[in-house]
């Protein structure tokens, strides 16, 4: 590996994956993907085109049918708390105050109550939610609740986050401002991140590469590099190039 | 204490109001119109009152409370409830845990499991006699019974109904099968484990009549209410079923109050 081409840490090679059942269900076909480290990929395609059925595989909730997935060079096997995931439903849990949601994948490493709650005070003033830390999850509105979610993924501090369309259930209000602060958060402290949405807008704000996915089977159709200036902001939207990249993005989709 | 419950209890108390008085009237008329004398397919029994006033319920009502009947009973059969109660919830729930969460045990178990959601723990009590013997053994075993099949079921399928996500997002974060047992589809599957529980307490209190008739001695609910059909004494009857239904209702507040206070977590509607 050259010293000027980062590191790679998920490779994808000629992944196939097929859904049992009358008639079998081909989702994924020959696709073939790198993400390099602290690099922000938006997988964009149509609706059933293998998105999550991929974000599950680099998950470990999936094996591929055929080809293979490796994350920094071993091979995917299971799901693991360094590839941090947050599936596309709704997974707070309801039973658990805020704070103890945000401790969970604490609580999984074993890690003291002391250090958690540290841990969690952060992440709570983060969110601006520390007047909830007791609230249960059916006390906020869905924003902030996919908001704890993803902060229960980042309080573990994964070096890699798998995002399904986090944001996929909001107003377009409370998505700009969730994507603004998925975004300054990355920008704090950056992390491999592999982000599944079918919002052309939202993939161009966010990430470093877009990577257009065909219809199923999906394989990867186009891809593109955002090269637009960070931070990004409300100007980031209205800028020429924002426009340009988008209309190219729209004529592959 | 809230509007809606104010207007609740406001309306049950109009509600049953309305019932007392009518009854009252409806038995004072009774004493003149309805017969005082009834055949009982081979022979007739006399000084019967069909629909007792309030003055002889009254008078039952003193009559088994200074005899101590009543309370003895009541607390006579409470305590038999209570013991097969929490053995069966403790089974049940247990295995019911256990099938839910275990593929292989659910494979064994699933046949047995439709056996017994067909086969009334009731009609078991011929068998439990001779088995157990007359005595508590029986009684306590045969309300056990009753309990378990229900809760299993419930605890099975609660299991069985803990939605994936919430199962895959804990993986996600690097929980253990054990912790996620604990933390997950415990607290998940909790609701209808315990809706399953609130079912088999009031089925508790069916089997008890019942099986209270085996070795039948007083003093307890099933064997008063037996005998007040054999004399047969209508206001000790009604007194008896008053009571039961007066404590299965109050079980079921215990158990309502307990299961808000345990989930206050949930969503409510109303």
């Amino acid at each position: 590996m050259s010293s000027d081409s980062p590191r790679l840490r998920l490779e994808a090679e000629n992944v196939g994956y097929t859904y049992p059942g009358e008639p079998p269900t081909r989702a994924l076909e020959g696709l073939t993907l790198s993400v390099a480290d602290n690099e922000f990929v938006a997988l964009l395609g149509p609706v059933g085109c293998g998105k999550t059925t991929l974000l599950r595989i680099f998950a470990g909730f999936l094996t591929p049918s055929q080809g293979s997935v490796r994350c920094d060079g071993a091979s995917v096997d299971g799901p693991s708390w360094q590839r941090g995931y947050v599936l596309q439903e709704s997974s707070i849990f309801p039973w658990m105050s805020v704070r103890e949601n945000l401790e969970f994948g604490l609580v999984a490493k074993g890690m003291e109550p002391e250090a958690r709650r540290a841990r969690s005070d952060e992440l709570l003033h983060l969110l601006g939610l520390s007047s909830f830390e007791a609230a249960y999850p059916k006390q906020l509105s869905s924003g902030m609740s996919k908001m704890v979610e993803v902060a229960r993924v980042l309080a573990t501090d994964p070096s890699m986050l798998l995002l399904d369309e986090p944001f996929g259930a909001l107003d377009a209000q409370t998505r700009a401002r969730m994507q603004d602060e998925l975004a300054g958060l990355w920008e704090q402290r950056r992390k491999t991140v592999v982000f599944v949405t079918h919002d052309v807008e939202e993939a161009l704000y966010l990430a470093d590469r877009i990577v257009v996915l065909t219809a199923r089977p999906g394989h990867v159709k186009q891809q593109f590099k955002v090269t637009l200036p960070r931070p990004r902001s409300l100007e980031t939207r209205f800028a020429p190039e924002f426009a340009a990249l988008k209309r190219q993005v729209w004529e592959v989709i | 204490m809230s509007l809606v419950q104010r207007n609740r209890i406001k309306r049950a108390l109009i509600s049953l109001g309305t019932i007392a008085v009518v009854y009252g009237v409806a038995a004072e008329v009774g004493r003149y119109v309805l017969p005082h004398r009834i055949w009982m397919d081979v022979h007739y029994i006399d000084n019967v009152e069909l629909l007792p006033t309030y003055r002889s319920l009254a008078e039952e009502m003193a009559f088994l409370l200074q005899s101590w009947i009543l309370p003895d009973s009541i607390l006579v059969s409470t305590g038999r409830i209570l013991a097969g109660f929490v053995l069966g919830a403790a089974t049940g729930i247990a295995v019911g845990l256990a099938t839910g969460r275990a593929a292989r045990l659910e494979y064994l178990a699933d046949p047995w499991m439709m056996l017994l959601r067909f086969t009334p723990a009731l009609a078991l009590l011929p068998l439990y006699v001779i088995w157990f013997g007359y005595g508590e053994a029986s009684k306590i075993l045969l309300i056990a019974t009753s309990v378990a099949v229900v809760v299993m079921l419930g605890a099975h399928h609660a299991v069985r109904g803990v939605p994936q996500v919430y199962l895959d997002a804990a993986r996600a974060l690097g929980a253990s099968p054990r912790l996620i047992f604990r933390k997950v589809v415990l607290p998940a599957a909790f609701p209808q484990i315990f809706a399953s529980l609130r079912v088999a307490l009031g089925l508790a209190w069916v089997t008890i009549v019942v099986a209270e008739l085996i070795d039948a001695k007083m003093p307890s609910l099933g064997y008063l209410l037996a005998l007040s059909g054999a004399y047969p004494r209508v206001p000790q009857m009604l007194i008896g079923l008053g009571t039961i239904a007066a404590l299965v209702f109050l079980s079921d507040m215990l158990a309502l109050s307990l299961h808000a206070k345990v989930t206050r977590w949930m969503r409510r509607t109303g």
